[in-house]
């Protein structure tokens, strides 16, 4: 897509606003510059801003995944009012539970948007409800910003070359699947290069189905000759995997794929310990990362785990990068548990969304509109705790990605990852560029 | 080949709890004529019971502990069958089935709350007997003994219910009801508290049944849906009331599953349906049903 780069400085001269210049990183493209004096005529409003956030607060999925999520999103936002707020405005968040399925997400977004009118939703975890709510941004003219859900599809179209954006209001600051699976394949082709049987079981819904396709479609473009040799499809929730775990055993896989999350995850681990998988197969974990800690000292070595981009409590290394330092030592403290990657994503909506209000209204001169907001956020690029986040021009997250074992390293009450054998594997490398589909990426892919 | 002995003890353990879950559930379709859509709810109390004392009470002898949740389990919910069929479930008996599913939908709800308000909306891990058990070589793989142990109290139960149906007077009574409700009253039958018998024995081994898979699975909320849905599978390809009934649905179920898994991985759930649609086109009132 061909945008205009338009440099901090002159935007700032042309828009007449010098003295707002909040220190807005990496400004891009299709601003549309309003007029001056409409703009100098803006304030800020007194009141707090009102921030709605979603994640599964009850069920299976809320003890590893929504509830550290939900706590992350509060640590934030009480940094944030501690340190003056957005503009001087103190955000005034609540958080709501994203059970119930996409059905009742929608009339939740409804409510949120046109009765209590809030400034904007970040939320989601399930890339159903994120399907299913997403479009609602720009049916209703609410600002919403998907913080944790994956499939890649949310944001691409059909064919390529696509438009961007598919979403005028709508966002995630996360990267997609891709990210995930492309990093796995890449893993397993460094390190099992001879690998001839993979297996996957995942969800059997828009997540698991988008993941086993990219992972899938990635080993076969890396390995040519590899087979697939069983493939499943448990239902979300599942809560009886014995089945699963002996055909999986009996197909022969050397290498298995699964984007089990949430309580699915931790229990099909201690179901497939209790099966000995783990003496027969390796798996290979899109979206791995929290279990171990879920699962503690049991949990089995050797597995290959990717941590949905470079969220770690380990990377990138303390000493290196004192955001993580601050980030994994408040949250230890506050909750006794390291931070999981939906910790790093609810981290990565909030501070989008800040930096987001921020350079726009350096550029307005006063509190931006949704539009406004959402357009200053399109090629953003953030520090977080996991290193540098830039929002694309397609509305969604770009980001490295780790990949490695598990290992029991003394220290820890749970297996962490292999210091030695760590792979980072760079945004460009795991990201299809901007109205290109992942999947047509790879294909392309000459190996 | 040994892999083929895992997959169908895989479905003898699966058909173990789904035994249990829909003979519970078949005796109160069968006595009373109710179908009770709170059954998953009362699975989902036993569930959380047995988790609740296996979590707070087996650091040191896990297994004398799990027994211990699987009786409490049994107790509290069949005390909640007792509970609701004395409150709410005693008014519908002569009311049209829309009644009977709006009531007993509406415990569902109220049961899933009240759990909600004793243990938290999130979930609860048990797996401590299942870790200890340990596992056991089937050929050049593993298989764990806590499956065996789970096939072992289902058959248990299985015996129990059926020496109380068989040997006692109160059983012979209820498989009198079953047969024929109106003849039973006229012969002075005490209708009433049989209902109520019965419906605390269904209770107590959905009950059970729910506390049989914490070792394995979560206790968290909706655990109950699932295990309804197949039982009402099970109950209508086995039969209505039918003891027999309910233990054959459950192992052709079970195995079903299991092996339907290995073999169709693509259509898991519908291949259970499938099953029940084949055996009903033959037998319309199920395999074991009068």
């Amino acid at each position: 897509m061909a945008t205009k780069k338009i440099g901090r400085r002159e935007f700032i001269k042309s828009a007449g606003v010098a003295g707002m210049a909040l220190g807005a990183a990496g400004i891009s493209s299709g601003f549309k510059v309003r007029k001056a004096t409409a703009a100098q005529t803006r304030s800020i409003p007194k009141t707090p801003l009102k921030v709605a956030t979603i994640s599964f607060l009850t069920g299976a999925a809320a003890a590893p995944f929504g509830i550290p999520g939900d706590n992350a999103y509060k640590l934030c936002a009480d940094e944030i009012n501690n340190t003056g707020g957005i503009l001087g405005r103190q955000i005034e968040m609540k958080s709501y539970d994203e059970a119930g399925g996409a059905d009742a997400q929608v009339k939740l977004a409804r409510k949120l948007i046109l009765e209590d009118e809030v400034d904007v939703i970040l939320g989601y975890i399930s890339s159903g409800n994120c399907k299913a709510v997403l479009p609602l941004s720009d049916e209703l003219g609410g600002l919403i910003i998907a913080y944790d859900c994956g499939t890649h599809v949310l944001m691409e179209e059909r064919r390529s070359p696509y438009k961007v954006p598919k979403f005028a209001l709508g966002f995630r600051s996360s990267a997609h699947l891709g990210i995930d699976n492309i990093g796995l394949a890449l893993f397993v082709q460094k390190y099992f290069p001879e690998v001839k049987k993979i297996a996957g079981i995942n969800p059997d819904y828009a997540w698991g189905r988008d993941s086993w396709l990219i992972f899938e479609t990635a080993m076969k473009q890396l390995i040519p000759g590899v087979e697939v040799v069983k493939t499943l499809w448990p239902k979300l929730g599942a809560t009886d995997y014995t089945a699963h775990i002996s055909a999986l055993i009996g197909s022969g896989a050397e290498i298995i794929h699964s984007a089990l999350w949430g309580g699915d995850a931790v229990t099909f681990t201690k179901q497939a310990i209790g099966m000995g998988l783990f003496n027969k197969a390796r798996m290979a974990y899109s979206r791995g990362e929290p279990y171990p800690q879920e699962v503690g000292m049991g949990y089995p070595e050797e597995q290959i785990i990717c941590c949905a981009g470079t969220h770690y409590f380990l990377y990138p290394p303390k000493d290196k990068w004192p955001l993580n330092k601050w980030f994994v030592d408040t949250f230890y403290k506050t909750y006794n548990k390291y931070p999981t990657y939906p910790c790093y994503h609810a981290y990565q909506a909030i501070y989008t969304y800040k930096a987001a209000v921020e350079k726009a209204a350096s550029l307005t001169g006063g509190w931006p509109s949704k539009e406004e907001i959402s357009k200053a956020a399109a090629g953003l690029s953030i520090e977080t705790p996991s290193g540098i986040l830039t929002i694309g021009e397609d509305h969604n997250g770009k980001e490295d990605v780790l990949v490695g074992f598990s290992k029991k390293i003394k220290g820890y009450p749970f297996p962490i990852l292999d210091p030695d054998r760590m792979a980072i594997f760079p945004s460009h490398m795991v990201n299809a560029p901007v109205g290109i589909r992942t999947e047509d990426w790879i294909k392309s892919w000459e190996v | 080949m040994e892999i083929w002995i895992i997959y169908i003890l895989n479905g003898m353990y699966f058909a173990s709890f789904l035994f249990l879950t829909s003979l519970g559930l078949s005796i109160i379709l069968g006595v009373m004529g109710i179908l009770n859509l709170a059954h998953g709810s009362l699975f989902a109390i036993g569930a959380f019971m047995a988790a609740f004392i296996i979590g707070a009470l087996a650091e040191k002898a896990p297994v004398t502990i799990f027994v211990i949740g699987l009786l409490a389990a049994l107790g509290v919910a069949g005390l909640m069958g007792l509970l609701l069929e004395v409150s709410i479930i005693r008014p519908m008996y002569n009311r049209a089935l829309e009644y009977q599913l709006l009531i007993t939908f509406g415990a569902l709800l109220l049961i899933e709350d009240l759990i909600k308000m004793t243990w938290g909306g999130t979930a609860y891990y048990a797996s401590k007997p299942f870790e200890m058990m340990g596992t056991f070589a089937v050929g050049a793989n593993e298989y764990p003994f806590y499956f065996l142990f789970a096939i072992l109290i289902a058959v248990i139960a299985g015996i129990g219910v059926w020496l109380i149906m068989s040997k006692t007077k109160a059983g012979i009574m209820l498989r009198a009801i079953s047969m024929d409700r109106e003849m039973a009253t006229a012969m002075g039958i005490q209708i009433r508290r049989l209902n109520t018998m019965a419906f605390g024995i269904g209770a107590a081994l959905a009950g059970l049944a729910g506390a049989l898979v914490i070792p394995t699975t979560p206790a968290l909320l909706g655990i109950g849906m699932d295990p309804l849905i197949i039982a009402f599978i099970v109950v209508v390809l086995g039969g209505l009331g039918s003891l027999k009934g309910a233990l054959v649905g459950s192992v052709i179920v079970g195995e079903t599953r299991s092996i339907g898994i290995v073999l169709f991985p693509e259509i898991e759930l519908p291949l259970l349906f499938l099953i029940a649609v084949i055996i009903l086109v033959f037998r319309p009132q199920g395999l074991f049903g009068r």
